[in-house]
């Protein structure tokens, strides 16, 4: 990382690229963007097929309370990665184990949880913003460019490697066993395992994006991009590359607008503002052509 | 033959505390058409699903593979998709068919490995239309694409003829004849008993168990293997 953002200095230097760029976190937030975007879009195509928006939802609430409880623990509050990876993951996994034990409908279930998280976020945060600086909890909730680090890149990366590998090598049998679990089943995939680790999955991008687009905010970039996408393309594959792109160019944009108009806007706000005015633009699109 | 037989011990299926299905014991031939008949709720289509592996159950369900076992085809009853689902025809099979992520462009070799499915199912110039996009009937022959792709000789469907026109159910019994030609072992859940007349080998009578088995002659006349079904349809 080190030799890229000295390469993009030099670049911002010699007068090709503009004075923004000679911030090395503002490098840092783009190489961010450029791997949480595809991650946010390629998972989120699963998700709104799926139907599990809401779940993502309640997983990014749950961040709040993962980060809290860090603090609480000793974690540097900036970058309380070991509770907040711990705390999401828990949280995710025991609403699915719940789910398949019970025959509350799921959006109720996951509504209950959504609360929980919220409520515990709320009431540990209130404690802990007694010791810590309140701009740390802004920038957890609405998500800031200034706070990411080699770290979160390098765990971004793996997180990235790894969900890719899985989705090229599983995607399909992904897809199938989502359009009919009890065919999939039959055909030998084993369901439970794949709705298990793609569960896992959002919540490590949920958690992973956290630092980007802010706890808030992160569902909403696994729901928006998709549904945009959805309501203009009739296949998988265009369905898909259409939401990699749009979540990409917002995850970009939303660092880089901001920070080019000088607009006191936190990066997640931005981010979802631009994916909302792509969702506009879709259904309009939609209304005129009449494709869906 | 390469078709399995099935043998049922003593197999029983609670849920949340139901009672679906009481100790059935009974052997489906290979080869032939074992049709699943009894009233609403009587617990057919749980019988099937039982023996598909789907449910948790008590007792044994054993198949007897003559060589090496497969999966088998399963055609579900009328599934329904969502209307703006960014699935076609052909990004459902190519799934079923190939590992290759569906977010490449399809192989040559991918469109020819479902090119004669869609054929056989008359669904061929049909495979960009989205699932949710199809009729009643093209649901029904996609499912049938799908399950022809397996290849496999036991074959389970539950109520294959349900929502489709006079042209489906043609399209149905063409099929089905050409199953038993093949000698698969078929096991079928049906409410329409001019056709379980016409073209099943053996008739299972389910009403919380098994309550009689037997030809169609023998359902029919009374003479079954167990006792005579006790309602009309």
């Amino acid at each position: 990382m080190d030799a890229l953002r000295s390469w993009v200095f030099a670049l911002e230097q010699q007068g090709m690229l503009p004075e923004m760029f000679q911030y090395a976190f503002l490098t840092n937030a783009l190489v961010a963007a450029l791997i949480i975007g595809p991650l946010l879009g390629g998972m989120g195509s699963l998700v709104v097929i799926k139907r599990l928006a809401f779940f993502s939802e309640a997983v990014g609430h749950a961040a709040l309370t993962g980060i809290a409880i860090g603090i609480l623990l000793g974690e540097p509050p900036a970058h309380p990665i070991a509770s907040l990876f711990s705390f999401c993951l828990i949280f995710a996994l025991l609403l699915h184990w719940i789910k398949s034990r019970t025959a509350v409908p799921y959006d109720a279930l996951v509504g209950v949880f959504l609360a929980v998280a919220i409520a515990m976020g709320a009431a540990l945060l209130l404690y802990v913003a007694r010791m810590v600086n309140i701009h740390i909890l802004e920038n957890v909730l609405f998500g800031s460019i200034l706070t990411v680090q080699d770290q979160d890149l390098l765990i971004l990366g793996v997180i990235g490697l790894v969900c890719t590998a899985a989705a090229l090598l599983f995607g399909n049998k992904a897809l199938i066993a989502t359009l009919n679990p009890e065919l999939a089943q039959v055909r030998g995939i084993n369901i439970k395992l794949y709705d298990y680790v793609f569960i896992v999955f959002i919540a490590l991008i949920t958690v992973a994006a956290v630092k980007i687009a802010g706890a808030i905010l992160v569902g909403a970039m696994l729901l928006i991009p998709a549904t945009a996408a959805r309501l203009v393309t009739t296949e998988v594959r265009s369905f898909f590359w259409l939401n990699v792109g749009i979540s990409t160019a917002c995850c970009l944009l939303g660092v880089l607008l901001p920070m080019w108009f000088e607009l006191p806007i936190p990066s997640g706000a931005a981010i979802v503002l631009l994916a909302a005015i792509c969702f506009v633009c879709s259904v309009s699109f939609n209304r005129i052509v009449g494709l869906t | 033959m390469t078709a399995p037989s099935i043998k049922l011990q003593n197999v029983s299926l609670n849920m949340a505390g139901n009672q679906i299905l009481d100790d059935v014991t009974c052997t489906l031939e290979a080869g032939r058409l074992h049709v699943l008949i009894g009233p609403n709720g009587a617990g057919k289509t749980s019988l099937l699903k039982t023996m598909l592996g789907l449910f948790p159950h008590q007792g044994n369900i054993g198949r007897a593979w003559p060589g090496k076992p497969v999966p088998a085809a399963y055609i579900p009853q009328q599934p329904r998709f969502d209307t703006v689902l960014p699935v076609t025809v052909r990004d459902y099979l190519i799934g079923c068919l190939s590992n290759r992520s569906l977010i490449f462009k399809p192989t040559k070799q991918q469109l020819k490995m479902i090119a004669p499915l869609l054929e056989t199912v008359g669904l061929a110039g049909k495979e960009h239309l989205q699932l949710g996009k199809l009729s009643g009937g093209e649901r029904q022959r996609l499912m049938f694409a799908q399950a022809l792709s397996l290849n496999s000789p036991l074959w389970f469907l539950d109520e294959p003829t349900t929502g489709l026109d006079t042209q489906g159910i043609e399209f149905f019994t063409d099929f089905l004849a050409r199953l038993k030609e093949e000698q698969k072992t078929l096991i079928m859940v049906h409410h329409d008993m001019e056709f379980v007349k016409s073209w099943a080998d053996n008739i299972l009578i389910i009403d919380g168990g098994l309550k009689s088995a037997g030809t169609p002659d023998e359902v029919f006349s009374g003479r079954t293997r167990q006792e005579a079904p006790v309602w009309t349809h």
